[in-house]
This record gives C-alpha cells, structure tokens and sequence, in this order.
C-alpha cells in the first residue's frame, strides 16, 4: 500500500461548543512548530556529540516526531519508542499505522509493535545510520537494553541523552507558548465548572467527575494528573504534599477550603492553575489571612523566576517569608507535561532556570482552625521578566474565575 | 462448565440497557462453585489480605531468584508490590515524579517512596515508608541509591524495572539485573482479592458503558462527547483511574481505506478526536479503568443510528466472532496450553486464518497493567504459547477480531480468570447490543 493519509485528513471536525482560540486541541501540531522542534533536537544532539537519541516518554516522542499517539495513565516501560539518526537527519517512529503521524515521517520510518525483542531488533536494525553509531544517547535505561543496543550498534556506547533531550526541549518557542496558553485557558474552564459545582454535601470525588467530563467536552480529554480537587479540612493540618493520594467521598462541609488544581492539555502541551476557594459562606478572618500569607509566598517565588536563578535561591524566596516550604515540588517546569526543573524543600537545589523556560510555581500552607491554602501558577522566564500566564485568575477564597475567562475568540461576533 | 455463566443478550432496545444501570452490587456474584485454589472470589476485594498475599508471591519468587533486593518505579509494580494506589495522570509525570517501591528479599514488608506519606497504604509499619526519591532526578536517586544500599546491603544484587542514568551513576558498581522475570511469576497468577478489583472495575466500565451507547442513537455525536460521559460516570461509580483515553473508532470497509499500517493488516487502535459519527457507522470501542490499582478491558461493536439494527452480514459476523469465542473458552481448563486456546480460535475461523490482529493477540492477562502475561498468539510464536500452561488465578482478556474486506467487522472483549476446574468470567453479561445471541447459541 503506498497511499498516505495526510494528517487527520479523515477527521471531520465538530464545532467544539467552546473552541479555544487555537483550535481543536486534539490534533497534531503545524508543520511550522514541528519543524522546528526537530531543529532544536538534532542541534542539541550535535552540541552533545550524539550519534543516535533513543526517545521512549510519550512527550519526548510527540516532541521528536510531532505524532500523537493513544494516551494512557502511568508511566510506561522503557523502550526504543523513537529514534533520530544524526547522520540522516531523520526520525524513526514505532507506530504501526500512519494515523495521525506527520507526513515528514514517511512510511518507511515508522517500524511496529512486537513482543519478541528479536524482532524488534530486525526493525531497529533496519534504521539506517544505527549500524555505525558510535555513541547512542537514551533518555533513561534498563538493565536488558545494552543486549538489544549491542545486537543493532555493535560499536555503539550507551550515554546519558537526556541532557541533550532537555537543552533542546527546555527553552520554549513562542508557538509553545502559545498552546500552554490554550492548555491554560482550557484548564482556567473547568475550573469555572469546578467552582459552580462547590456546595455543602459535594464530595472531592465528584469534583473529579465533572472535572474529567469538562476536560473531554472541551476536547483535551486527557488529564495531566486526576488529583484536581483536595478538601484541606479544618482541624489538625497537614502542611504537606496532598495531590499524591486518592479522592474521598467524605461530603464537604459550610466553611471549609477546597484547593483545586485543574491542569489540561492542548496538543501535548499542559497548562493549569491552581487555586483555594471556601464551601459556603465567607472566609473566615483567619482564612484570609492564610490565603493572603500564601500569596506573598508565592509572589515572592515567582519575582525570583529568571533565568539563572537557583533551586536554592527560589526555596529562599519561600522561606523568607515564614512560612514552612511544602513536601510537594515548589516550582516544576511545564511543557509537554511536566518538566525538569523539580525544585522543592529536599529537591532541585542545584537546579539553574534557563531562559524561556516555563515554571508551574505551587504555594501551600495550612493553619490550625483554618484548613489550607493551595495556589499555582504558570510562569513564563523571558531574561529577567516573569510573565505569569495566570494572573488573572482572583486568588481570593470566594471568588469565581468564570467572569475572567478572556483567552476564548468574541462570542459576540456575528451575533445579532 | 460448571463455572461457565454464560453471557447473554440483553432485549434489543436502549430503554433495556438504561435500565440496566446499575448491575453494580446485584450482578457481581459469579453463582456456582468457582474457585481459585480452593477459595471463593470475594464480593469486594480484602485490600489488606491482597497486599499481606501479593508480598509473600514477591518473596517466594525473590528467594527462588538471584537477586537480593527490587527497586522498582514503574507504576504498575509500584501499585502491585505496596498498594499504593496512584491517582490518574499523565506518562510525563509518572515518569518524573516518580514514587518507588524497595522490596528486599526476606523482608516482611517493602518500602515505599513517596511526596504524601497520608497515600501510603496502612499496614506498612514506621521506617517503611520514606520521602520521596524521584530516580530521574539526580539527588532524589542519590538518596535512594543510599537508601538501597542501606536496605539490602552495598554489594547487594538488584532487580529493576527501569534504570533512568541518575540512579544508575548513583547505584555505582552494585550488580543490576531485570526484575522482569521475578515480576512476572508473580504476577501472572492473581489471589482471590485481585480478581474482585479486576473484576469491580469490569463492572464499573461496563455499568457506564451503558450510559454511552444510546448516545449513538443520534448521528452527529462527536468522539470526545462519548469519553465525557464515560469519565464522568467510571468516576461516579468509583472508579480511581481513566486508563487509557478512550477509544470509539469508526471502521472503514476495507482496511485499505483505513490508515496505512506497516504490515498491511488493520490500523487499531486510533485515537479519539473531535470527530462526528454517523448514521451507520461501525463503532470499535476499547477503553479501560483502574480500581484499587487493576484495570478493566473493554471491547464492544457498535453501530450508529436511531435504528442500529444490524445488517444480516454484521450479525453473521458477530455470530462468528461469538464461534470463535466459544471455541477459545472451551480450551480453557488448567493444564492446558495456551497453543491450544489459539489453535481452537484458528478452527472456529473457519480456515480464514488468525482472528486477530497481527501486531496483537487472541488474548492477553490483565492486573496492575491493562495488558500483562499471558499473552496469546503474538509474536512470540507458537513454541512459545505451547510452553505457556494455563493455571488457576491467570486472568485472560479475549480479543479476538472478525473482518470481511469491504464489509468490515466485529469486535469485542470478554475478561475471564482461569479457576480450579475451567473458567469464570469477569465481566457482568454486558449486552452485546445492538447484536444479538441467537438462541441457538444461548
């Protein structure tokens, strides 16, 4: 067969109720960004003298090869799920059909699915420039690949790619930016619906319900994480890490803080905000003043996210202000998916921001009598200037984020 | 079979199915004597008793091997070896914020490595469970090469399932080997408790399922407003996870009209979009869930219309696809070789070759991962299905696949655990609609 379908020639897309100004989010990248992603990814392989990057995370390989590929929770095995050939130029894909695979990727560079490694091997060998490889860069390992690489690079060393795979992923183009952007406006939706679903007797599990069903509704039905909406209670606090455990289906109850989380994606790329609004009535006093705490801690963060900063000096920023920092990461980076840096109490010290990198920056604190306080927010480093892609977001307890919804297209053209 | 209830269709209209929402609780008992090493599956499954179970399969497996100790992060032999159960979420944060489990041979309980200590399971005593130590960070696989060390001792031989380059420049020159066989062993034999959660997450799928399907009464629904639906209701009926976005994939006629494949058979599974159903199309669909750590398998035909009435070579298809169903299941006893289970597939074809996919299988296992050993007819060939010998506990998710070039095909999935004396299944009787068993086959 040497018929090729162009990509998603055969999708007939619906009018998504509420399309994000770029488009429908579940569909490949431009040729223009894919273009260029492949540029920086050789020119990083050459900066490290690779030969050959074996790719195995979904994102490294939806960043090599602009495919989008089944998404599915957890992580996976590693294994040669793409490969680029510095010598040719070109990016080797395992996918067993051309759906939704960019048409720079031709049909002879795509190899299948097996479950014997020998045959995998047959596939691999058949790439041309891996033969000769000298040094092979993998973005992790596993105890049986230097067999598998032996048997198709006999001459080959395995190295560490993943310094190269992060120089050419971490500073982001505009364009990224951009569907950061639409991931973040996606995700500022459902927290709307989050918010219009808060009441006395809601369980965190159904948040998540109407979560998920948003997400999938606005056409980015794959979640960054499940862990969106966290009860903080109201009595002995725990000031740690609290998006790591299961939902309950304890009710809500008048009064108490509910930190919601809600992260999206558009075209691989994820964004979200992070905020803590109050069930029922008004804030307590003290609530407020926890929430206002937590805000001049993460303000304090975000000041200091330029490039060339150090993990330690953001964990500073924190600490100055008195509040203890929280078990979960402080500052991550954000792209497709989550990214290094992993920067936190115990974590990332040594880390340094590049340049055009964006952060998600996570404030936490809790109070006795009060319950807790989550807020995240996305930061986009351009030389010294931090641009918060979420400060329109109220941070107040009992505020709503509906009326700020500005990234959609006007409604109101063509309308009577 | 004694164990056999069979599974029937339910009466040909969407009004049956919506009233059939809620088989949660009433249909789950498996009536009969079905046993798995002498003992009954349980209505819900016994976490503790699971965790107390799955430990001691690790640490015979462990003794029978040459390694000292596991360190483990991938997802699922996290989930399988602690309990922890995980919520949801993307592969890029799993595979950076990673928890890890420590299992160390003889030892009466593993170790966990998490952000939360509040998600660790109960039963893991103090000094079990640890801040977390991501292995793809650099000082998080310091410490944890320095907790392993401590742990199982410096000259220790460790069992991994991944070996991101931190943790191997932090592990230095401790002998490293594949966890892979030990995992395996012991996980391709499941306790009673882990054939109630594969099973309670069966009957989750299948109960939202049915909120699903009379959405197609109307073309013109989209892909995407299907898995908001189904997200919504898995979660509501108690579901932990989404596994896998997913899918509702409209079949061509011929495969050739289809995505172009690298061995010419069929392109599936594609994944969902915003992509508007129409009258008469032929829906596959395939999704999963997890519930306490196990996944569900889902696979049903559909058919899209206010009358989605099959036509009389659908039906046929769907008649065969049941045939060779049957004939797979007859094979199905302990002792037995899963070349068998294939071979009896092959005969209930007809002469018309594997129904299956080539790049998959006729069957394969389910647990903590949605597709696990044992795997039947891949390419692993046919040596390797006649060494593979069916056991009480091993689960089999069968697949099979009927397809006429220029008239498309059936497909669907029924979830089974081998038991003492055959077979029980796993799923619920979800109705085959809008295809119906003809009463001859009953």
């Amino acid at each position: 067969m040497t018929r090729h379908t162009p990509p998603n020639v055969d999708h007939d897309p619906a009018p998504l109720r509420d399309r994000p100004p770029l488009g429908d989010p579940s569909t490949i990248d431009d040729a223009g960004l894919r273009a260029e992603r492949r540029d920086r990814l050789f020119a990083a392989m050459s900066d490290h003298d690779l030969d050959v990057l074996v790719l195995a995370r979904p994102a490294e390989v939806a960043f090599a090869s602009g495919a989008r590929q089944l998404w599915t929770a957890g992580s996976r095995p590693f294994g040669p799920a793409s490969v680029a050939v510095a010598a040719t130029g070109r990016v080797h894909l395992l996918s067993v059909s051309d759906f939704d695979v960019p048409p720079e990727i031709p049909h002879e560079d795509l190899y299948g699915l097996w479950w014997n490694p020998a045959n995998l091997a047959r596939d691999l060998a058949s790439i041309p420039g891996l033969r000769e490889a000298k040094r092979v860069g993998t973005t992790s390992s596993s105890p049986g690949f230097a067999d598998l690489l032996a048997s198709v690079a006999p001459d080959a060393r395995e190295v560490d790619g993943s310094p190269a795979l992060w120089e050419a992923r971490t500073p982001k183009s505009p364009a990224e930016i951009d569907r950061i952007t639409g991931a973040t406006a996606i995700a500022l939706d459902t927290l709307g619906a989050l918010e219009r679903g808060l009441s006395v007797g809601v369980t965190e599990a159904h948040l998540r319900a109407v979560w998920l069903s948003e997400l999938a509704t606005a056409g980015a039905p794959t979640p960054p994480t499940e862990a969106v909406a966290r009860a903080t209670g109201r009595g002995a606090v725990d000031d740690t890490a609290v998006f790591q455990r299961l939902d309950s289906t304890v009710a809500l109850a008048e009064g108490e803080l509910v930190a919601l989380d809600p992260g999206a994606f558009f075209r691989g790329y994820e964004g979200g905000v992070g905020r803590t609004r109050v069930i029922g009535s008004s804030p307590s006093p003290q609530q407020a003043d926890l929430a206002a705490r937590v805000d001049e801690a993460t303000e304090a963060v975000i000041e200091r996210c330029v490039a060339g900063t150090t993990g330690v000096e953001l964990v500073e920023a924190w600490e100055t202000t008195g509040l203890a920092v929280p078990l979960m990461p402080l500052v991550t980076g954000v792209g497709l998916g989550m990214e290094p840096p992993v920067i936190g109490a115990a974590l990332g010290h040594d880390s340094v921001l590049v340049d055009r990198c964006v952060l998600a920056v996570t404030g936490w604190a809790g109070s006795e009598g009060a319950g807790s306080v989550l807020r995240r927010d996305l930061v986009a480093v351009d030389g010294n200037d931090p641009r918060v892609l979420t400060a329109h977001v109220p941070t107040a307890l009992d505020s709503m984020s509906t009326t700020v919804t500005t990234a959609r297209p006007a409604r109101s053209e063509g309308e009577p | 079979m004694a164990t056999h209830r069979a599974v029937t269709a339910m009466s040909n209209t969407s009004n049956a199915t919506t009233s059939a929402m809620d088989p949660i609780g009433t249909a789950v008992a498996t009536k009969g004597t079905a046993t798995v090493s002498g003992r009954e599956l349980p209505e819900r499954a016994d976490r503790a008793r699971m965790r107390v179970e799955r430990h001691a399969r690790i640490q015979h497996e462990l003794a029978r091997s040459d390694l000292d100790a596991l360190v483990l992060s991938g997802t699922s032999a996290v989930t399988y070896t602690t309990g922890v159960e995980l919520p949801g979420c993307d592969p890029a944060r799993a595979a950076l914020w990673r928890t890890v489990a420590v299992v160390v041979s003889g030892a009466e309980h593993p170790h966990l490595f998490i952000a939360e200590p509040a998600a660790a399971p109960p039963g893991l005593p103090p000094g079990h469970v640890h801040p977390a130590a991501p292995p793809d960070l650099r000082d998080g696989a310091a410490r944890l090469a320095e907790a392993v060390r401590d742990l199982a001792g410096a000259h220790a031989t460790i069992g991994l399932d991944e070996l991101p380059h931190p943790l191997r420049r932090a592990l230095g020159d401790m002998e490293l080997r594949s966890a892979s066989a030990v995992m395996g062993r012991a996980k391709v034999i499941k306790t009673v408790d882990e054939l109630a959660c594969i099973r309670r997450a069966q009957h989750v799928t299948e109960a939202a399922m049915l909120a699903v399907e009379p959405m197609l009464r109307e073309p013109g629904v989209t892909q995407i407003e299907l898995s908001a639906t189904f997200a919504r209701r898995v979660v509501e009926l108690g579901a932990e996870q989404v596994g896998i976005d997913p899918i509702w994939q409209v079949m061509p006629r011929t495969a050739a009209q289809g995505p172009w494949t690298t061995h010419g058979d069929l392109a599936f599974p594609t994944p969902s979009a915003n992509v508007e159903l129409r009258d008469g199309d032929v829906i596959w669909v395939d999704s999963g869930i997890h519930v306490g750590g196990y996944a569900s398998d889902f696979g049903r035909t559909w058919l899209v219309g206010p009358d989605p009435t099959p036509s009389a070579r659908q039906q046929e298809q769907f008649e065969r696809w049941l045939a060779v169903l049957r004939a797979s299941l007859r094979q199905c006893r302990p002792g037995g070789s899963t070349l068998e289970v294939a071979r009896a597939a092959e005969e209930a074809h007809r002469g018309e070759g594997r129904p299956w996919v080539s790049h998959f299988y006729l069957a394969h296992g389910v647990g903590t991962d949605s597709a696990e050993m044992p795997m039947i007819g891949t390419d692993l060939g046919e040596r390797f299905d006649e060494g593979q010998i069916l056991a009480p506990g091993m689960v089999l998710v069968f697949e099979p696949i009927i397809w006429d070039d220029g008239s498309a095909g059936y497909r669907a999935e029924e979830v089974v655990a081998i038991t003492d004396d055959g077979w029980m299944p796993l799923g619920g009787g979800h109705p085959y609609y809008p295809f119906t068993v003809p009463a001859e086959m009953t």
